[in-house]
């Protein structure tokens, strides 16, 4: 009996020795003890650009160990729902913001700033075995995966189709297996826009909403080592990826010339930097305006991210550096915000 | 426990009471107070449970349009919760676990009880063990870098690294130490007298197994069987990482492509944000398949108690 | 084998079948095609290991320590499971704290208190019917109440989803296996035990405390060492609740941490398993084999104590 008090009472004293250790620490926001800076922050959205965001939160806490960062990558439209409750700092994105979202962020006052830190090419890809398939036009994409392609289950179906909205056509007879971003992704809106399925679509008769859509019949993904590999798995498969997954499998997949009406433009790194091929975007990150002045630590994370250490890492991950002139603008927009 | 007696004058010990001190008793009661709390935690549990699960999914079915429970596919940021795709999905997966796991295990079940000698079955009993302690990311890891390469698409040549069947190899391997343990116990569990009688009627050891001691044990052995597809069902890391259903799937009964089961539904709405964006009932979905699974393991779970009971009371 | 003794007037078939063969081919191929199959499980763990192992070496040989101890990064080179660690450790912190009191308390309140009444029976019924619910359940529960309902409480600072809440979640769904196995190991104490304490005059209580506890410890603690490995290898519900999967720094202090946000080591498997950069499958190889370590750990601990303090009656 005695022996069992004497643990207790050396457990008991470890523990209140070790106490003030475990409860002593700093206040949050503001100069900490040592000076440095203090402060979360939250960084969501865009899968695509959450490694940019991740690598930059990592080399700032590096340098700033006190302050608390979190990075997340949920899809696109999901940032900007967080965003525009109010629930995070930063918001990833890999299009613009869209109009709906800009009504909500309104209609709860958060005021942002959009910042173009990136480029990425959306890359079109097939089999490696499909030999049939060598360059696309838009109408094509749209004939082959636009809202009006829905129960197309063999390329040639959608033949007829490419033919009325301007395509080439000439698809071969083989199975359309396609895999490819879901609704939740920056990248499928991204691909919409770019590929003008809307203009498209309000030219064959449909409504606003419904020409921006894709067939909904097909494997969609947010993870795009399932894309690849459900593009991977088929001989006549039909996908699309950002441009930095795409290098890092151009092994396993074959990517397809974008014909824009310029000509058909495979995706590299010089065409996507130069603008000349047609599924090129920017990446964002949308920073509200009110948190960055209250929060000191937000203000440095970003002026960290635009720094020349901050836009080394969009090359380190993979994407494509903006060229000099809109990094400079960049800069001026945040300066001036 | 106290007794209320006193001792009677002149009776030695007198002035003694049995009742013993008020404070202990007390303490007797502050204690199985505390203790009695403790096992009403569960209930409370389990009542949280079905309140949480069924307030949202009752949310989601009155508000859902009911044309988009039956459509293309289960796209839950479109706005389309078309059930039989991920109930499909559940049941092919499990499917081909029971088809791994039933016949190995019942196999190793069989071979632990009645033909191992004691040396022999301290040294295997561990596998089975180890591999129930294996945890699910791992086993998910597994099937998606081995099992589909080596053995899904080796057999199939057209099937994408991503599909339902190695995730059903997957989560079958994961039950076969469930099913062997139930089945063991249960044909441990017979008594010798009966092989006894078989060997006495001259029937060799593989005869007494299969026609006498298996089909003595048959309620233990289908309750085995029924906790087995209980556990295949419920099971999530597995098929998250290896069949490739993650933003949605169409519907489909190939299970050498991609698909997505119930369990992998609800953690595919969890990993975007904690109010989704898209159709306005994404979140609810994710409850509303839990209540549904929820349901399918209670009802199986409900159904092999009672198999439990029948063999456990046989004997 | 035995002496064969000639009867006087046996008949001729039973002389031929006690002189029959002695090898029984097709019951040796039985036993066989059953060994067969313990040996296809066998089978499975080791190609398991070896193709886990063969993957990992790289980076462990590489890297080692360094890959324990860095933080999660979108550089293969630079990730390591330091938080996810150091997540698991204090998850299993607030499961010790909450499921085994619970737990134990309601073991011995079912086996040393209750009589088998209606509600008794309810309660057994209850428990073994919440240990069959599947873990993503737990994961909703735990996101339903402890994330959104008590969010305030569990995580101000994250929107509840906190260390606690993973914690909390995690506790609830060992709770019922702790129940089960806490009340094996006080069933298995004899009644002899018991009576003796009784004999003396000692409350129900004081027989629990001085007599069928230190009895039933080693299972009691055997079973819950068991628990916590299972616990320890979740990965769903903690999703459900809001482990992180992405980059996060934090400079929160020991107390701080719970209310903070966190992962764990198998939601790190879980991230790094499904990410597009090839160079994280050996990484997430490596974490396995980080993880089946500890479980490997857990698991000794708890047969060592069950052979050491095992009691046989």
């Amino acid at each position: 009996m005695g022996r069992r008090w004497r643990l207790v009472a050396v457990v008991g004293l470890t523990a209140v020795a070790l106490l003030p250790a475990a409860c002593g620490g700093p206040d949050d926001d503001g100069a900490g003890a040592d000076g440095g800076l203090q402060g979360d922050i939250f960084v969501s959205g865009s899968s695509t650009v959450e490694p940019i965001s991740g690598l930059n939160a990592e080399k700032f806490s590096g340098a700033n160990p006190d302050v608390n960062i979190r990075v997340e990558g949920p899809g696109t439209g999901d940032g900007f729902e967080l965003f525009c409750n109010g629930e995070s700092d930063i918001s990833d994105a890999s299009r613009p913001i869209d109009d709906e979202e800009i009504a909500a962020c309104q209609e709860n006052g958060i005021g942002y700033t959009e910042l173009e830190v990136a480029l990425d090419g959306i890359t079109v890809m097939t089999s490696p075995a499909n030999d049939a398939v060598e360059c696309l036009s838009t109408g094509d994409l749209y004939a082959l995966i636009g809202p009006e392609s829905q129960g197309f289950d063999t390329w040639s179906d959608a033949n007829a189709l490419a033919q009325e909205v301007g395509g080439t056509g000439g698809f071969p007879d083989a199975p359309l297996d396609i895999t490819a971003p879901g609704e939740e992704s920056g990248t499928y809106d991204a691909f919409i826009e770019l590929a003008g399925f809307e203009d498209i679509g309000v030219g064959q008769g449909l409504s606003e909403d419904e020409a921006a859509t894709t067939r909904p019949d097909y494997q969609s993904s947010p993870n795009d080592n399932v894309i690849i590999q459900g593009v991977e798995g088929s001989e006549s498969s039909f996908g699309w990826v950002g441009f930095a997954y795409y290098e890092q499998n151009a092994e396993a997949i074959k990517a397809i010339a974008i014909d824009g009406g310029d000509g058909c433009v495979a995706p590299t790194r010089e065409t996507i930097a130069e603008g000349s091929y047609p599924l090129s975007r920017s990446l964002y990150i949308y920073v509200n305006d009110a948190m960055a002045a209250e929060k000191s630590a937000l203000k440095a994370y970003v002026d960290f991210y635009l720094s020349d250490e901050g836009f080394a890492s969009v090359t380190e991950v993979g994407y494509v550096d903006l060229p000099a002139d809109r990094i400079e603008a960049t800069r001026s927009t945040w300066r001036s915000a | 426990m106290a007794v209320g007696v006193t001792a009677t004058a002149g009776a030695p010990g007198v002035g003694l009471s049995l009742e013993g001190d008020p404070r202990r008793r007390k303490r007797e009661r502050i204690v199985r107070s505390l203790f009695l709390a403790a096992a009403f935690v569960s209930i409370v549990i389990s009542a949280l449970i079905v309140v949480s699960l069924f307030r949202e999914a009752i949310g989601f079915v009155l508000r859902v349009d009911l044309g988009a429970l039956w459509s293309d596919g289960w796209f839950p940021r479109r706005g389309l919760y078309d059930i039989r795709t991920i109930v499909v999905g559940t049941l092919l997966v499990t499917g081909v676990g029971m088809l791994v796991a039933a016949p190995i295990g019942l196999g190793a079940a069989v071979y632990l009880s009645e033909f191992a000698r004691p040396r022999v079955r301290r040294l295997l009993k561990p596998i089975l063990e180890v591999l129930a302690g294996i945890p699910s990311v791992v086993m998910g890891f597994f099937a998606l870098t081995w099992i589909s390469p080596n053995i899904v698409q080796t057999l199939w040549a057209d099937a994408t690294l991503f599909n339902l069947a190695a995730a059903g190899i997957g989560v079958g391997i994961l039950t076969i130490p469930l099913v062997a343990t139930i089945a063991e116990d249960a044909m441990h569990a017979v008594p010798h007298s009966l092989r006894e009688a078989a060997y006495g009627l001259g029937s060799r050891k593989r005869t007494t197994s299969l026609r006498v001691v298996f089909p003595a044990a048959i309620s233990g052995i289908v309750a085995a069987l029924i906790v087995g597809v209980s556990r295949a069902v419920g099971e999530t890391m597995v098929v998250a990482i290896a069949a490739g259903g993650t933003g949605g799937s169409l519907f489909t009964v190939d299970v050498t492509g991609p698909g997505q089961t119930m369990t992998a539904a609800m953690m595919a709405v969890a990993t975007g944000s904690d109010r989704v964006k898209g159709a306005a009932l994404t979140f609810e979905s994710m409850f509303f398949v839990g209540a549904l699974l929820f349901v399918m393991t209670f009802s199986l779970n409900l159904v092999s108690e009672r198999f439990v009971r029948r063999f456990r009371r046989r004997f | 084998m035995a002496q064969v003794v000639e009867p006087t007037d046996v008949t001729a078939s039973v002389r031929a079948a006690l002189r029959g063969r002695r090898v029984d081919l097709g019951g040796a191929v039985f036993q066989l095609g059953l060994l067969l199959t313990l040996l296809v499980s066998f089978a499975v763990l080791v190609t398991l290991l070896a193709d886990v192992w063969r993957q990992a070496y790289p980076v462990l040989a590489d890297r080692g320590i360094g890959f324990i101890s860095s933080n999660l990064s979108s550089l293969p080179q630079n990730a390591g499971i330091w938080q996810g660690l150091i997540g698991s450790v204090l998850l299993m912190l607030v499961v010790v704290a909450v499921a085994f009191p619970l737990g134990i308390g309601a073991a011995v309140f079912m086996e040393e208190y209750a009589s088998d009444t209606r509600l008794t029976r309810f309660i057994n019924a209850n428990i073994r019917n919440l240990a069959g619910v599947p873990a993503v359940v737990y994961g909703l529960l735990g996101l339903a109440i402890f994330v959104r309902a008590l969010g305030s409480v569990t995580g101000p600072d994250v929107h509840g989803r906190s260390l606690l809440s993973g914690g909390l979640t995690l506790a609830v769904m060992v709770l019922p296996i702790v129940i089960i196995t806490a009340a094996e190991a006080l069933r298995a104490v004899p009644q002899g035990i018991r009576e003796a304490a009784y004999g003396v005059g000692a409350t129900r209580w004081e027989t629990i405390r001085s007599h069928v506890m230190p009895y039933a410890a080693p299972g009691i603690l055997t079973g819950t060492v068991l628990s916590l490995a299972r616990a320890l290898g979740e990965t769903a519900p903690l999703i459900l609740v809001g482990a992180v999967t992405g980059f996060f720094a934090t400079d929160a202090t020991f107390a701080e941490s719970f209310q903070d946000q966190f992962t764990s080591l198998p939601t790190i498997v879980f991230r790094w398993a499904t990410l597009p950069d090839t160079e994280f499958r050996a990484l997430t190889a490596a974490a396995i084999i980080v993880l089946l370590a500890v479980l490997l750990a857990m698991n000794s601990v708890a047969l060592a104590l069950r052979n050491r303090y095992e009691r046989r009656w």
